[in-house]
């Protein structure tokens, strides 16, 4: 992070003599852009001004021995290497480490990303572009240099651009001795980089694809190329049936907490404060994650609530000071550990005060016993009641329906169990653990009617029900009309995930539903509704 | 069989002119089943309804003239009307997000800010195609949640494209993904096209974000690009998880900032993968409930001058039912509303008095009264609640000029009654389509006598309202003086009340502060509270009592006034029938009597006897309606086809039979066949009709019924 800001000026004044180092970025972008279109040149290839090996080393605390094994395996000047496949667990430095190696040996790569590069085509046509050095802008359609979509195509091109690079390289590397425009590259060794192997497993033509890039460096036959993978998965997952060599691995374990330690405090202005703050939060989290990518957007907020009583944001702690303001945390802090998922709230500046992020997951049962009666969004009530008698029908088995739903009024002709032996209590945890693994059940659309009709026709036989305010309008004219707009109902209850259509019945081909909210959720809707679900709830 | 049908059509015209509903461009659902009669009978009908034409112009009478102009002045006043609905409708919504708008734009901005700290990448750094940055921090894509709060979407389509549409006018890139861009055949190569031909409005061949990125740093302006995501809900979670984290790897090139529209906060965590979640940094927006919103546009359109239409007390109610129980969207309430508005227009011929109802006044009707002085003398009978009062006579127009006026002023009167009203029910959370329903309601205004003191019942809204006048505390209570003033600053004799009241306030307040210096013994400013109290209470009571003046003096339901059916639409039946048509049910009764719409004398004349000459598909469906819910094939077609072919000479039959049995026996062969392929198109067209199901491959003999009674 800290590294890389003060050489940047510095590089291009050396690489366009024409524009002038020291003015404004934004405005200079134009004529930029035009240096860049007339004269590419095989310095592009390489990441940017190279930095030493012991900032390469402080950079990343923790990696000194990758790093080392990393300089090993590529070797010296001009050296082939076999390729090599670094993996580790995610937010473990791998692509970091890789792209800043390079740009301490100065030397060429290309580099592609699964992640971006979603299809076959995109991924080879973005190897070639930067091969060609070719930019894809305005002036060119935005069209890539070659077209290419399949493996065999590919394979020709990049051994054709692979030598005229390489070639160019040579040159370059005779020339740059005496001509001080271009920039000295080291070697004329390039090295390709797949970055996000593992996502290239859950394409479809990953079968056709993987071997091929394990064998690519047997195909090419070019000594001057290296191939490197990244992956976050282990190699075991990627070579089971492939013939191929099996590239060298480099292992990149999760990071100790001592390491993070050292890279949390890289960049923070009170060091004493920040580690401080580091011995509070840091243990709790380790047992939970050691992602960096996890740990830093939550330690930066909790820094901030942290850092809240303070007047001083400069000030060192003491003991008594670190005291207090670990009580004040600490409530935060279990929170934290528990949500997923952080939605802020934005409030105006003078409700500052009641600035509160609320949380989902873990914390929303202590945090919602207050409005537990109202439903955040809206339904109408033919939608609710769909709701609850979807809800029944994934809940309940379908033999119970007869009996819930008699004449009598349901829920009396159920039976009562007292017994509480030890048996029958297992019995009931195997029961509801079979519920949790199982998930709702699926019923078909004439069930789900059929007690749709029910529960609406027990809604409005009950005399408690209208009786509000709304009994002076009477409702007696649109019962016909609850019916016909029930299926438009069902479409939109499936289009707000509420309801999923399940595979069809084999023996009778029709569709069958799912109801996907949870028992909360449908107890806050029958609440709504004062309907009671609970009587209608069948429980083991 | 069909051209004997079509046939008897042809046959029974001279006796009987072709009625209004079988013209041209009057579909009823039987004719979509019915069979195209052959060229020959389609010539020949063509011929005589060009003989019946002239005798229909014979006799239309000169009124005729004077009733296209009618229709005329009343499409054109419909027209007028609904557009300024509309207006103000689209007006009203844009209105009501505005705030939540100007709130998402700031929030973009000091996201932007956030995005441009982490990275300061150059144009050059930016094309290349390794990620430049290493903090963790950096590749997290700011995110705003907008929570529609509503289970249904319709509404917020609007919404988001006026979002896009403000956030485009304040300078930002804006690209609107549907939900339907993230479905899984797509994949994030769709998604990636869909925002390069948005933003590049070009199409682009390989659709990769690399080109995105040179398209935003050939512009050269820092400016945040902004991506909306209409509706989480429907989206494919794997793809739009796989896009997110895509994004996010591109956040230090191209300051993306997504912006997300779902029903509820939990959504997100519902639908997308734990990685992509781990990207998001989200900050929430609340755009205003369906109920909300109504309100906004029912105090627009209904309540506040707007175009002079107005509703009745059953149509508002049974508005109010089927947005609260129904379909909770707004778009089927303002289509209902249509729905009524061009029914009115279309039934009451006075209607068209409507245009520039609401503009100034006596002078618009002076000129319409000229022209619709005949109009007037013709049609004034038709308005019942004027009947005993005017007779048809040379001052009628006259009449109806000042009736006119009076009806407006009254409609101002009530409007902001209902207003103040509504204001003061606002603590409590009554909706103001509740009120509306129970202020329009024409016997609660009866049972109201005059002298009485408690002006409705109790439990209702209106005593509600009136019961929180009574218990507003101090501080609201001054606010809720001073949007009353707003509302009735109108009427000057009300608003010289609601002044009263202020001044009232005021003095009161001033005399306790000087009753209370500072420094006083705790028991006496106890004693003194209580004053302070009671003095409030008293003046919270003159409001009490002038909001039920308002209630009793001005709150006259539409229909209890005089020629309010110019103005008033109260057809719920009509309203009703065009909201919830039934289509299967009518094409059951189609079927069941397809003689009275086919209007065949041959089979008209039996009622009850199914004849060959019938339409096949009718035969079939009355036949179908002897069995239960399974029907046999086999018997099913034995009794179709004993319809088509009476065997009641039997007899005669067998000896025929015994006679020419190789002749007769080809030609039933014949028939057979025929029979047989009309049977399966009827079948098919009943199970395009939706009234039946294809037989299962385990029952393969019998037909499943579909709908059942009328």
């Amino acid at each position: 992070m800290a590294k890389e800001e003060s050489p940047r000026v510095s590089r291009r004044s050396t690489r366009s003599a024409t524009s002038t180092p020291t003015s404004n970025k934004i405005t200079e972008g134009g004529t930029e852009e035009a240096v860049d279109l007339c004269s590419p040149s095989v310095s592009d290839l390489v990441y940017g001004d190279p930095i030493s090996l012991d900032v390469l080393l402080s950079t990343f605390p923790g990696r000194k021995n990758q790093i080392l094994d990393l300089i090993q395996l590529l070797g010296p000047l001009n050296s082939p290497t076999l390729p090599f496949f670094v993996y580790g667990g995610p937010s473990t430095g791998k692509t970091s480490v890789i792209l800043q190696l390079f740009r301490h040996l100065n030397r060429p790569f290309v580099y592609s990303s699964f992640r971006t590069c979603y299809s076959l085509r995109i991924l080879f046509e973005s190897i070639l572009n930067q091969l060609i050095l070719h930019h894809r802008n305005a002036a060119n359609g935005y069209s890539s240099a070659k077209r290419c979509d399949k493996p065999s195509d590919f394979v020709i091109l990049l051994r054709e651009a692979l030598t005229g690079v390489i070639k160019s390289l040579k040159e370059s590397v005779g020339k740059s001795k005496f001509s001080k425009s271009e920039r000295p590259i080291n070697g004329y060794m390039t090295y390709l980089i797949f970055d996000n192997l593992e996502v290239v497993r859950e394409w479809g033509k990953a079968s056709s694809l993987l071997p091929f890039l394990f064998n690519l460096y047997d195909i090419l036959k070019i000594p001057e190329v290296g191939v490197i993978f990244i992956s976050s998965t282990s190699p075991d997952m990627f070579y089971s049936n492939m013939s191929c060599v099996e590239p060298i691995p480099i292992y990149f374990p999760s990071y100790a907490e001592n390491d993070l330690r050292q890279i949390l405090l890289r960049n923070q202005a009170n060091q004493k404060l920040y580690s401080s703050f580091l011995d509070v939060v840091l243990r709790p989290f380790c047992r939970i994650t050691r992602r960096l990518d996890e740990l830093c957007p939550i330690f930066a907020t909790l820094y901030m609530q942290y850092c809240k009583p303070l007047s001083d944001p400069g000030a060192v702690p003491n003991e008594d000071m670190k005291r207090r303001l670990y009580s004040n945390l600490q409530p935060e802090i279990s929170s934290a550990l528990n949500e997923i998922f952080r939605v802020q709230s934005r409030s105006s500046p003078e409700a500052e005060t009641s600035r509160k992020p609320e949380q989902i997951g873990g914390k929303r049962k202590l945090a919602s016993s207050e409005k537990l009666n109202e439903l955040d969004f809206h339904m109408c009530t033919s939608a609710k009641y769909l709701l609850i008698s979807s809800f029944l029908a994934s809940r309940n088995p379908a033999t119970l329906d007869a009996s819930l739903f008699d004449s009598t009024g349901g829920s009396d002709s159920r039976k009562r169990r007292r017994k509480s032996s030890d048996k029958v209590k297992a019995q009931q945890e195997t029961a509801e653990e079979e519920l949790l693994t199982k998930g709702p059940g699926s019923f078909p659309l004439e069930r789900l009617l059929a007690i749709y009709q029910c529960l609406t026709s027990v809604a409005e036989g009950s005399p408690d029900e209208e009786a509000g305010p709304d009994d002076w309008i009477g409702i007696g004219g649109e019962n016909n009309m609850l019916s016909s707009d029930v299926l438009l109902q069902i479409s939109s209850l499936c289009n707000a995930n509420i309801l999923v259509k399940g595979g069809s019945c084999p023996l009778e081909g029709s569709t069958r539903y799912r109801c996907m909210v949870s028992e909360d959720l449908a107890l806050k809707v029958a609440r709504t509704l004062r309907f009671p679900l609970a009587k209608y709830i069948y429980r083991r | 069989m069909a051209s004997s049908a079509s046939a008897a059509v042809v046959g029974s015209s001279p006796h009987r002119p072709l009625p209004p509903a079988l013209s041209d461009n009057n579909l009823q659902p039987l004719f979509v089943l019915h069979k195209a009669a052959s060229e020959k009978e389609d010539r020949k009908s063509v011929r005589r309804r060009m003989n019946i034409a002239p005798a229909d112009h014979q006799r239309v009478d000169a009124g005729e003239c004077m009733d296209g102009f009618q229709e005329q002045l009343q499409r054109e006043a419909f027209e007028f009307v609904w557009s300024k609905i509309e207006k103000t409708i689209k007006a009203v919504l844009k209105n009501i997000n505005s705030d939540a708008f100007s709130e998402i734009n700031s929030w973009i901005l000091e996201s932007f800010q956030a995005i441009n700290s982490f990275s300061s990448t150059s144009s050059y750094e930016a094309t290349r195609s390794f990620p430049t940055a290493i903090d963790p921090a950096s590749k997290r894509l700011f995110t705003g949640l907008v929570l529609t709060r509503n289970m249904e979407f319709v509404d917020d389509l609007m919404t988001f494209e006026d979002l896009a549409q403000h956030l485009k006018s304040q300078g930002c890139h804006v690209a609107n993904l549907s939900s339907l861009e993230f479905s899984a055949d797509n994949g994030t190569g769709g998604c990636i096209r869909s925002l390069l031909r948005q933003f590049l409005l070009s199409a682009v061949d390989a659709a990769d974000m690399s080109i995105l990125s040179s398209w935003y740093h050939a512009l050269g302006n820092g400016t945040p690009v902004v991506v909306i995501v209409n509706e989480l809900e429907r989206c494919c979670g794997s793809v739009l998880s796989d896009f997110i984290i895509m994004l996010s790897e591109w956040v230090v090139k191209i300051p993306v900032i997504l912006i997300i529209g779902a029903s509820t906060v939990d959504v997100p965590g519902n639908i997308l993968h734990f990685n992509a979640l781990r990207c998001l940094c989200s900050c929430k927006f609340t755009l205003r409930t369906p109920v909300e919103r109504m309100d906004a546009i029912i105090e627009a359109v209904l309540v506040k001058k707007c175009s002079g239409f107005s509703i009745s007390q059953k149509v508002a109610v049974f508005m109010r039912n089927y947005f609260t129980s129904h379909d909770g969207t707004l778009s089927a309430f303002i289509r209902a509303l249509k729905i009524a508005c061009a029914q009115h227009f279309v039934t009451e011929p006075l209607s068209c008095l409507l245009k520039g109802f609401d503009e100034d006044e006596n002078q618009c009707f002076q000129e319409k009264y000229d022209f619709l002085q005949e109009a007037i003398s013709k049609y004034n009978w038709s308005i019942t609640s004027c009947r005993r009062r005017s007779k048809v006579d040379e001052r009628g127009g006259k009449k109806l000029v000042s009736a006119m006026v009076e009806l407006k002023r009254l409609q101002d009167g009530w409007s902001c009654a209902l207003m103040c009203l509504y204001e003061a029910g606002k603590r409590s959370q009554i909706h103001l389509l509740d009120l509306l329903c129970e202020v329009l309601d024409p016997d609660l205004y009866a049972s109201r006598s005059p002298d009485s003191n408690s002006s409705s019942r109790k439990g209702s809204f209106i005593s509600q309202a009136i019961q929180n006048v009574r218990d507003l505390p101090e501080a609201q209570f001054i606010n809720l003086l001073k949007s009353w003033e707003k509302h009735v600053i109108a009427i000057p004799e009300i608003h010289g009340k609601v002044k009263d009241l202020q001044y009232m306030w005021k003095f009161g307040n001033a005399k306790r502060r000087k009753e209370q210096p500072p420094d006083m013994p705790r028991t006496q400013t106890s004693q003194n509270h209580l004053n302070v109290q009671r003095a409030s209470k008293a003046v919270n009571d003159r409001a009490a009592i002038f909001i039920e003046y308002l209630i009793n003096d001005l709150m006259q339901p539409m229909e209890c006034v005089p020629f309010h059916e110019i103005v008033c639409f109260k057809n719920v039946e009509k309203l009703k029938a065009a909201l919830a048509g039934d289509p299967r049910r009518q094409i059951q009764v189609d079927l069941l009597g397809s003689c009275r719409t086919l209007h065949c004398s041959c089979c008209c004349r039996y009622r009850d006897i199914l004849l060959p000459s019938m339409q096949d598909t009718s035969i079939m469906y009355t036949l179908s309606q002897e069995h239960g819910d399974v029907i046999n094939l086999y018997d099913w077609y034995e009794s179709f086809k004993l319809i088509l072919q009476p065997t009641n000479k039997g007899k005669h039959k067998k000896q025929s039979i015994f006679s020419k049995k190789k002749d007769t026996g080809k030609s039933e062969k014949l028939n057979e066949v025929a029979i047989q392929g009309r049977f399966c198109r009827g079948v098919t067209e009943l199970q395009i009709a939706g009234l039946l199901k294809m037989q299962s491959k385990r029952r393969p003999d019998y037909l499943q019924r579909v709908a059942f009674g009328l």
